[in-house]
């Protein structure tokens, strides 16, 4: 089989799986870590989430081929995990959860090493290694030894090692992990491009209930081990309803139009200057009401998302037991 | 919002790559060539080279000095045979095996970047495998650039062509062995005490320290009458191994104990042997690593 006439167009649309479990099970002794799993991923960005020990990271290296799963059966881009991981490895990127990094080599030197180890030829992986590290944001720096990178540089390099071969498909473990807010921000953003720009399909992981879903177009939520939810972000905001509107103008403007929706039969309070509205009662369109109501008033739409806190509401609901182990950013 | 606007940003556009992807045997191959280079600090630090240089020339500036001995007063045969001098270098070659070691087999284990290489294509297996190529090869050219000294060094002086080389030929034969068994050994050692200054020392015990408790052994048993002891005392180092065979083939090398008839084969059978196991137990300590 040669890779050259493989397809390594960029997988995108949801019309093929990128990933697919059936009965994924995966005991560590005593340990529980995966039970039963049935998933699948498609393209775009995919958010993992769940608490400390849900089996993330396990479920990850499953997919890679770097663990064997107790039972069950998986496919990553088509190929079986059992039978044809060197396929897979050859056309999946992975940034690993913990530092991986020698200190005293440069991000550069490095990147293109791992380049060279998925395969790419040496002057193809001096250039895509110049690429891909501009693209996370890594500059004059990449010519240091990456035991002086602070943390944000090291989850850059890090992501790039996963990204210089052209990966179909990323895997990235809590890429925010140990970040401040400014850069957790920045790798959201990046990982956003990822599945949209560079159009490799993502899937990232996050303890953090809430972080994932401002980039993600698809959500698996993990309890214990079990799948708790999987289903587009879409659709977490059709079960809740919360959406988070905002018009153009000031405070004026802002009350006006949550007064109008208020007498529409809408249940809304002021957030910042974006009204939140809960959920409508059955039979009333949310979206189509928000619009007419700006429409009726004359006042510009600016915003109209899904409330951001509203997947930890959803896991709450789901989960209490699990979720008051977690963390709830 | 972000990603509407991402989306038409296009001034520093993603390329994607269509080019070629090579194999697992030419990944192999380039993973063998750095690994090979590394053992020399070569791609590394300047700092790097000084150590593994430093040792080379100590290792082959004694048989520069020979052959220019060997040339001015135009002896009709070289002072030592190559296995002698590999005899005498001995505690070089372990220093260097000891040192180097970590290079190829800490470094990934401890800094985890082992995880990277474990998520591309090349198997568990064939990383250790190619490692384990890597420091014998590196161990090889360390010993034999010496020999090829000498014997340039010889044959330019006049030397016998067909004695030198037959003499050469035993002395390849078992640097093949020592090669194989050091870079075992040094490498399982290097990969399961991760930190350098473990694996040099415990490298060094089996190497310096080991041969030299049987040479002491073997001195005795001589003495005493007691041979076979020495000779069974033989298989418990990978240097009496080498030079109880190269005592057995004439090449020019002298022991306390000799073995002769089939412990000739016994010694050849465990050297072999003694390279395999390490080889085996880096495998299986990789593919353990790659399974956490
Ligand atoms: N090598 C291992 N040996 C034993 N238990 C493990 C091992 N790796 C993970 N676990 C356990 O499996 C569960 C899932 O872990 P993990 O996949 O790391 O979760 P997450 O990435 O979601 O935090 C946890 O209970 C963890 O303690
Ligand atoms: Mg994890």
């Amino acid at each position: 089989m040669s890779a050259r006439t493989a397809s390594v167009g960029p997988v995108t649309g949801d019309s093929e799986q990128v990933i697919e479990t059936r009965g994924l099970t995966k005991h560590y002794g005593q340990v529980h870590a995966l039970t039963d799993l049935d998933i699948e991923v498609g393209g775009g960005v995919t958010g993992l989430v769940g608490a400390n020990g849900a089996g993330k990271s396990t479920l990850i290296k499953i997919l890679l081929g770097l663990l064997e799963p107790t039972s069950g059966s998986a496919r990553v881009l088509g190929h079986d995990i059992a039978t044809e991981g060197e396929e897979i490895r050859r056309f999946v990127g992975y940034m690993p959860e913990h530092d991986c990094l020698p200190p005293d080599v440069s991000a550069s030197e490095f990147v293109v090493h791992m380049a060279r180890m998925s395969g790419l030829g040496a002057s193809a992986a001096r250039e895509r290694s110049a690429d891909v590290l501009r693209h996370v944001g890594l500059e004059e720096e990449r010519y240091r030894p990456m035991g002086g990178y602070s943390t944000g540089m090291k989850q850059r390099a890090k992501l790039a090692q996963g990204l210089v071969h052209d990966p179909r498909l990323v895997f990235l473990d809590e890429p925010t992990n140990g970040l401040d807010p400014a850069a957790r921000a920045d790798m959201l953003r990046l990982v956003r491009r990822i599945g949209s720009d560079f159009g490799i399909a993502v899937l990232v992981t996050s303890h953090l209930l809430g972080e994932l879903e401002q980039v993600s177009d698809h959500v698996v939520v993990l309890d214990a081990g079990h799948l708790l939810r999987s289903s587009a972000t879409g659709d977490f905001l059709e079960r809740t309803g919360s959406l988070l509107v905002e018009v153009v103008g000031g405070t004026t403007e802002r009350d006006r139009f949550g007064e109008a929706l208020a007498a529409a039969g809408l249940t809304c309070r002021p957030r910042g200057t974006a009204i939140a509205v809960e959920p409508a009662p059955d039979g009333l369109s949310v979206h189509d009401l928000v619009r007419d109501t700006a429409a009726d008033l004359g006042l510009g739409l600016m915003r109209l998302q899904p409330d951001r806190r509203h997947l930890e509401d959803v896991f709450l609901d789901d989960a209490p037991a699990a979720a008051a182990g977690g963390s709830r950013g | 919002m972000a990603e509407q606007r991402a989306g038409v940003i296009h001034d520093l556009g993603y390329r994607h790559y269509d080019g070629p992807r090579e194999g697992v045997a030419t990944i192999a191959r380039t993973l063998y060539v750095t690994g090979l280079r590394h053992a020399f600090g070569l791609g590394r630090s300047g700092k790097s080279k000084i150590l593994p240089f430093l040792l080379l020339a100590l290792c082959t500036l004694p048989a520069a000095i020979v052959v220019g001995v060997v040339t001015i007063v135009g002896l009709s045969e070289l002072p030592l045979t190559y296995a002698g001098y590999t005899n005498q270098v001995q505690l070089l070659i372990s220093l260097f095996a000891a040192a180097q070691a970590p290079v190829l087999f800490s470094r990934d284990l401890r800094h985890r970047s082992i995880v990277l290489y474990l998520a591309r294509p090349l198997p568990a297996y064939v990383i250790a495998l190619t490692r384990w190529a890597s420091l014998a090869t590196a161990l090889l050219v360390f010993s034999v650039l010496p020999l090829l000294v000498l014997y340039t060094g010889g044959l330019l002086a006049g030397l016998d062509v067909g004695e030198q080389t037959t003499d050469l030929l035993k002395a390849l034969a078992l640097l093949l062995l020592v090669a194989s068994m050091l870079a075992g050994i040094t490498g399982f050692i290097s990969s399961v005490s991760l930190r350098r200054g473990f694996a040099v020392v415990g490298s060094i015990v089996a190497l310096v320290v080991v041969p030299g408790v049987v040479t002491a052994v073997q001195a005795i048993t001589s003495e005493e009458d007691a041979d076979q002891v020495g000779v069974v005392a033989g298989l418990a180092s990978p240097w009496s191994l080498t030079n109880g065979l190269a005592s057995a083939w004439e090449a020019g090398v002298t022991v306390f104990t000799p073995p002769a008839g089939g412990w000739v084969v016994v010694y050849l059978a465990v050297a072999v042997l003694v390279a395999a196991a390490g080889l085996a137990a880096i495998v299986a300590r990789f593919l353990k690593v790659g399974s956490q």
